[in-house]
């Protein structure tokens, strides 16, 4: 595999029709890497506790995605799910677990957590703002803790990159394919415009038809 | 060659496997033991935090000599996140949803016990409603925690499947609660004045059809691995605690009840209904991993029998009986009030100044304590066992850190 990442670009290129070839070697390699991938048994937190039912247990089974090989030693794994919250004495010894992965390596950053600092972002004095403080994140999966289905949904986007976003010619280097996950016939625009109408709509509230669907409520106010 | 650092606590305990200790001068010179004139080294080895068996990011320092362990140093803090004192900056209500992180496995007794120093303190009121629905979901939560600790120590002692079969029966009691309180781990329910959310309308019949599914299950558990005679082998007589070690060092819930001591909140103290329902307190005899282990599965029996009793009856009215948007006052002084957790006693500390937000809150959480009777239990023992009585523990670190 490493003569093949390392030094058929630079054979190949050279000869005539020599791209076309490297793109479908580029389309094998990337679609090999996408379904084999290796996660590191990384948790510190409640999220683990998700990442086990997601990955080791019968119901959701990770296993689907070709992703079940999990690891205890960074030495053999390529993908680190980074579950729960990084304080500052845990940042040195994830960057420690990210440097000794194997090549190349992709993140998954699950959990508010490890996006931000989720619910521990003001006034503690150890979180850690978000775990792309310390390392690269590929892809954020959101959630306080996401479900497995959500873990799911991330691990698929990551795939989907992995086979979309990564050439021989540049090894290292990532195209992120973020707008290819839009559905057909949908701009940047429109979600721009439907993301407005719905802060709007949040910032705003009609009490009277507040009141005449939640009548549950009203009622329970008025009983005050 | 350096002389090993002598520890104070290689030298107060009290060596229960009866290996004898030998400094390294004896071993070099073959006068110790007089059994080997090999001379051996002593080493320390790192274990964590990122390791499988240690449960998330616990660090043990151990001195090893050979396969024996003779010292056990538990190294702290790689998930503090200051929990405690995020809540003095913010309401009491606010502080709720902050202990659901700390011990996950049991976040609905976690609010409960908040909910319950603050009701105490200001004098809120509950009525029968709520106090059922808080005594079922903290019951099944125990079940919840103990299935899932039941798989993981299955997988730490080298058995794969007791995870599979532990994580089937986690799902559907997962899949009760998410109905109910619509999350599946970090509830956020049980609130100052009653329960976040009324009852799902299936929830009597959810939780009948589990209770009725699960308890033929308890038996299947049983054949897969209590009467396994090589997981019997692995844990009788090893990580022994004494009773009288086990009160000294503030062990709680089923690590003291394992070494003798019939010791549980919900019988001495009983709070919610537990008052009125009939079970029994399971204790052994010898305080070794096999008790520990069985303490637990017995107080799955336990728990079923509990929400059995109460999930016929539960009484009418409302389930939140403040108004949801309204200002808690504690009155000024201190407060405590402690329940029992499926770890051992979460005991929380509130100290008010009279004004809507906590000037200090403690919490005396049940891991801390659990966890720190292994440099006592793992002492001379091998490195084999150090696992299995690290996962017979139960512990759960980020409600050790804080």
């Amino acid at each position: 595999m490493g003569m093949i990442t390392d030094g058929l670009p630079g054979f190949l290129e050279p000869l005539p029709g020599g791209s076309a070839v490297l793109t479908k070697v580029d389309q094998l390699v990337n679609w090999s890497r996408s379904n084999s991938l290796w996660p590191l048994t990384f948790g510190t937190s409640c999220c683990a506790i998700e990442m086990m039912m997601a990955s080791g247990a019968a119901r959701h089974d990770i296993s689907r995605f070709g992703a079940e090989v999990v690891r205890a030693s960074p030495r053999q794994a390529d993908l680190i799910i980074i579950a729960g919250t990084i304080v500052k004495r845990m940042a040195p010894r994830l960057r420690t677990l990210y440097e000794q992965m194997a090549e190349p390596r992709y993140v998954i950053a699950t959990g508010s957590c490890t996006i931000a600092g989720g619910p521990f972002i003001y006034h503690s004095y150890t979180t850690i703002r978000g775990a792309d403080e310390i390392i690269p994140v590929d892809v954020y999966v959101p959630g306080c803790p996401p479900r497995p289905e959500a873990l799911f949904y991330g691990l698929l986007t990551l795939q989907k990159m992995i086979r979309e976003g990564e050439s021989l010619r540049h090894p290292g280097e990532r195209r992120r394919p973020v707008l290819s996950a839009l559905p057909e016939g949908m701009t940047i625009e429109d979600i721009q415009a439907e993301m407005r109408d719905l802060l709007v709509a949040d910032a705003n509230v009609k009490m009277s038809e507040e009141l005449a669907e939640g009548a549950h409520w009203a009622q329970e106010l008025k009983d005050f | 060659m350096t002389a090993p650092v002598p520890s104070p606590m290689a030298s107060a305990s009290p060596n229960p496997a009866g290996v004898r200790i030998t400094s390294l001068e004896e071993r070099i010179s073959g006068t110790g033991t007089g059994s080997s004139p090999l001379a051996t080294q002593e080493y320390f080895v790192n274990m964590g935090p990122q390791h499988p068996s240690t449960h998330g990011v616990l660090r043990l320092v151990l001195r090893l000599d050979g396969e024996t362990v003779r010292e056990v140093v538990p190294v702290l803090g790689y998930i503090h996140r200051g929990i405690e004192k995020i809540g003095e900056n913010g309401t009491y209500r606010q502080f709720v949803h902050l202990v659901d992180r700390m011990d996950y496995l049991s976040a609905l007794a976690n609010n409960w016990a908040v909910t319950m120093v603050i009701e105490k303190a200001a004098n809120m009121e509950t009525n029968e409603r709520i106090q059922a629905i808080r005594t079922i979901v903290t019951e099944l939560q125990r079940l919840h925690s103990h299935q899932l600790w039941w798989g993981v120590f299955g997988m730490d002692l080298g058995a794969f499947t007791p995870f599979f079969y532990g994580f089937r029966d986690h799902e559907i009691l997962t899949d009760i609660f998410e109905k109910t309180i619509g999350a599946r781990l970090t509830m956020n329910y049980i609130q100052p004045g009653g329960v976040m959310y009324d009852i799902h309308p299936d929830f009597v019949k959810d939780v009948k059809e589990f209770l009725a599914y699960f308890k033929p299950k308890l038996r299947e558990y049983d054949a897969l691995v209590t009467e396994n005679v090589i997981i019997q082998q692995r844990l009788r007589g090893v990580g022994v605690l004494s009773a009288e070690r086990a009160v000294a060092m503030g062990c709680t819930g089923p690590m003291l009840r394992a070494s003798g001591v019939a010791h549980d909140l919900r019988k001495s103290e009983p709070y919610g209904l537990y008052g009125r329902v009939e079970f029994d307190v399971p204790v052994g005899t010898t305080g070794d991993c096999w008790d520990r282990y069985w303490v637990r599965m017995e107080e799955m029996r336990q728990s079923v029998r509990i929400v059995e009793q109460l999930i016929d009856n539960i009484p009418e009215g409302k389930h939140f009986l403040v108004k949801p948007a309204a200002k808690i006052k504690v009155p000024a002084g201190i407060h405590y009030s402690h329940l029992e957790t499926a770890r051992g006693i979460l005991g929380v500390l509130l100290v008010s100044n009279g004004k809507d937000q906590p000037y200090r809150i403690h919490c005396r959480t049940p891991n801390f304590n659990n966890l720190w009777s292994i440099t006592e239990m793992a002492t001379g023992g091998r490195v084999a066992d150090l696992v299995a009585i690290l996962s017979s523990i139960d512990i759960v670190v980020p409600d050790i850190d804080r």
